[in-house]
């Protein structure tokens, strides 16, 4: 938990900083919008950091978007699948996607940076070669089902709360349950400290390791589908280009160590949440958006180098008292 | 030894990776082989888009008119990709390659080494350094510039105006973005010059207010768009210079009640821009003849090839001019551009 309170407080100072430059930072319109982004990349950065805690990666992300957020208007407006054929058909894509990459790694230990990587070139290609390279997209139609992602469920007068936060809320929810509550939770984070010891002490490690990937394409899977929904249109050569690193940068930011064994599903939406609000702040505070990536770089560089600083500071001063309690007695 | 288990689980993948390379066919060549000796003319463009698909239906037709083998190339991965299309076209043997640049200052070099080998031409955006025989096109600047005279007539007394656009690293966006900006500001002619894309332009009873980029990433285009909303609460008008700026704009607006409200001028021909056009909630929009580009493109080259470069005007420029498209003309646009489509499938 303490690992989330550098990162927490920086989300905290950036908005800060945001709503004294800005007189619309915290206009309701705004808040909306920044909390539906932060929900659509948030369920995105909740499945990586599954797969991170086990100690794997999941490269291939971005392109399961790509691949499900263009099948699904492919299959409706395309093929004129009934919707809920289609929305059944782009869950089990997502879920079989993770399984394939669970098996490949368990049952054939390739690594899973090459798996995930191949992922990421299979599924767009695959995107861009039933869609022709064509935008895909619902046109005027489905105005019902895309009120799963652009849709707003009333909160309090004049604000509203954005469809996919509720998403959100419920995956994390059951996440962090999951996580901290279950046995399986602990499994999970067992086996990412140490694999070895995991086996020995009687966890199927590699039922776990599936399940991670699994969780991680499905929400993918789901990301996509609101992703496109929300949009409305897909184009399959960049439609969630990048978003894998988006996600895994939340995650680890968060407090996911890429060694493995450590995050919390808290710290993985703080993550998420600092990306969206750093990319709003650029638009909103300056008229140069071109240099988007080297602030939102440079800023969550300095947020992490003081919190490492501040940690060794206050270790030191812990060590002090000790040595000063010692000598004293 | 390996156990049965994992022989059949080595089995399935192999099966899976054969189904899923089955997806892969190879495109049909867009005129039968053995025909004798085709020219081989290629059509590149600077990306994949549905404004690409209508240039290689003209493509198509001009293949089936004056029986060459033309095909058409999108590189998805920008100018190294581009690159390395080019590259391989030349080592295939190709006869006439026309190439839209992504950057046409640091192409030059490369569409110099291609004009040694083969003929080659330039469409949708030019390089006038380099040695390329011919530009196809329209002018950028003055496209830019009838999407700036309908802004000031959706507001004929002025007001704030804020420009979405996908990259300004191409010649024929800086081109369009400041023809727009030198039309609403009352300025001359004058397509020398770029304005910063961070500075607040103000002249003629409007103010622009800057540019945002989105690097093709459509989820950023629409928050852009959000932003700019959040941003300037009496924002009077957007103008959306790539054709999938003008939808993503129309989502932002439709999610903050703003349709109609804060005007939208287009460019390109979009589905939803053009719907939108009917329904009024978009001003109008500029639209290029991407089939034509297609089309010409292929017939100046065949005719460059055959050896007769009389065909090719003295000023070495081929101008196919923009249109404006309003509520009174889309319907007619419509049916036009189906109709060249379906043609041509």
């Amino acid at each position: 938990m303490k690992k989330i309170f550098g990162i927490l407080g920086l989300l905290i100072a950036v908005c800060l900083v945001t709503a004294s430059l800005s007189d619309s930072f915290l206009s309701a319109y705004n808040v909306e919008n920044v909390l539906r982004r932060s929900a659509l990349f948030g369920i995105l950065s909740i499945g990586v950091a599954f797969v991170i805690i086990t100690g794997g990666i999941d490269l291939s992300l971005g392109s399961v978007v790509c691949l499900v957020g263009c099948a699904l208007p492919w299959l409706l407006t395309v093929q004129h699948w009934p919707v809920p054929l289609a929305l059944l058909a782009v869950v089990a894509l997502s879920l079989g996607i993770g399984l394939f990459h669970g098996l490949l790694i368990t049952k054939l230990r390739i690594q899973p940076f090459i798996v995930t990587l191949c992922g990421l070139l299979l599924y767009r290609g695959i995107a861009r070669g039933f869609t022709a390279d064509q935008t895909v997209g619902f046109g005027n139609e489905f105005k019902s089902l895309r009120l799963l992602a652009t849709g707003k469920v009333p909160f309090f007068p004049g604000f509203d709360l954005p469809a996919p936060l509720l998403f959100l809320a419920v995956v994390a929810i059951l996440a962090a349950v999951f996580l901290n509550r279950t046995i399986y939770g602990r499994y999970l984070l067992a086996l990412g400290r140490n694999p070895q010891a995991a086996t020995y002490s009687g966890i199927s490690t590699q039922r776990m390791t599936i399940l991670a990937y699994v969780v991680s394409s499905g929400l993918a899977g789901l990301g996509g589908v609101l992703f496109v929904l929300d949009v409305n249109s897909a184009q399959p050569v960049d439609f969630g280009s990048f978003y894998e690193l988006y996600a895994i940068a939340a995650a680890v930011l968060g407090g996911c160590s890429l060694r493995g064994g450590e995050g919390s599903i808290v710290g993985v939406l703080v993550g998420a949440a600092l990306m969206q609000v750093l990319r709003n702040m650029i638009t909103l505070v300056t008229t140069r958006n071109n240099v988007e990536f080297a602030i939102i770089g440079a800023v969550i560089l300095l947020g992490v180098v003081a919190d490492e600083l501040t940690r060794r500071i206050a270790a030191k001063r812990r060590a002090a008292q000790v040595l000063q309690g010692a000598t004293a007695a | 030894m390996k156990s049965p288990r994992s022989i059949r689980f080595a089995a399935l993948l192999g099966l899976l990776s054969l189904s899923l390379g089955g997806c892969n066919k190879p495109a049909a060549p867009s005129v039968a082989e053995g025909e004798g000796k085709l020219k081989k003319i290629a059509f590149v463009t600077n990306g994949v888009a549905s404004f690409w698909t209508i240039a290689s239906a003209g493509v198509k037709a001009a293949a089936r008119d004056l029986k060459v083998d033309a095909q058409t190339l999108m590189p998805a991965e920008g100018i190294s990709d581009q690159k390395r299309m080019i590259e391989d076209l030349l080592t295939r043997g190709i006869d006439g390659i026309a190439v839209s640049p992504i950057d046409p200052v640091n192409q030059t070099e490369l569409i110099n080494i291609a004009a040694k080998k083969a003929k080659v031409i330039t469409h949708d955006s030019d390089a006038p350094q380099s040695e390329r025989l011919l530009y196809i096109g329209m002018d950028n600047y003055k496209a830019g510039r009838m999407c700036g005279e309908m802004v000031r007539e959706a507001m004929p007394n002025g007001g704030s105006v804020m420009i979405f656009i996908g990259r300004l690293e191409q010649d024929n966006s800086k081109r369009r973005r400041q023809g727009t900006i030198d039309a609403i500001l009352g300025r001359p002619d004058n397509s020398d010059h770029f304005d910063e894309i961070s500075a607040v332009l103000e002249g003629n009873g409007f103010k622009i207010l800057g540019t945002l980029t989105d690097q093709f990433d459509r989820a950023k285009g629409k928050a852009n768009a959000e932003d700019a909303l959040a941003k300037y609460p009496d924002l009077g008008c957007m103008v959306g210079l790539f054709a999938y700026n003008p939808p993503l704009i129309l989502e932002a607006l439709a999610q903050s009640n703003k349709l109609g409200t804060v005007k939208l001028v287009a460019f390109d021909e979009d589905d939803a821009t053009l719907d939108g056009i009917e329904k009024g909630t978009v001003v109008g929009t500029v639209v290029q003849d991407p089939y034509m580009y297609g089309y010409k493109s292929v017939e100046m080259l065949s005719a460059l090839i055959s050896g007769k470069p009389g065909v090719v005007p003295s000023e070495k420029f081929l101008d196919i001019p923009a249109r404006k498209i309003r509520k009174e003309n889309v319907v007619e646009f419509r049916s036009e551009l189906k109709s060249r489509l379906s043609a041509a499938q």
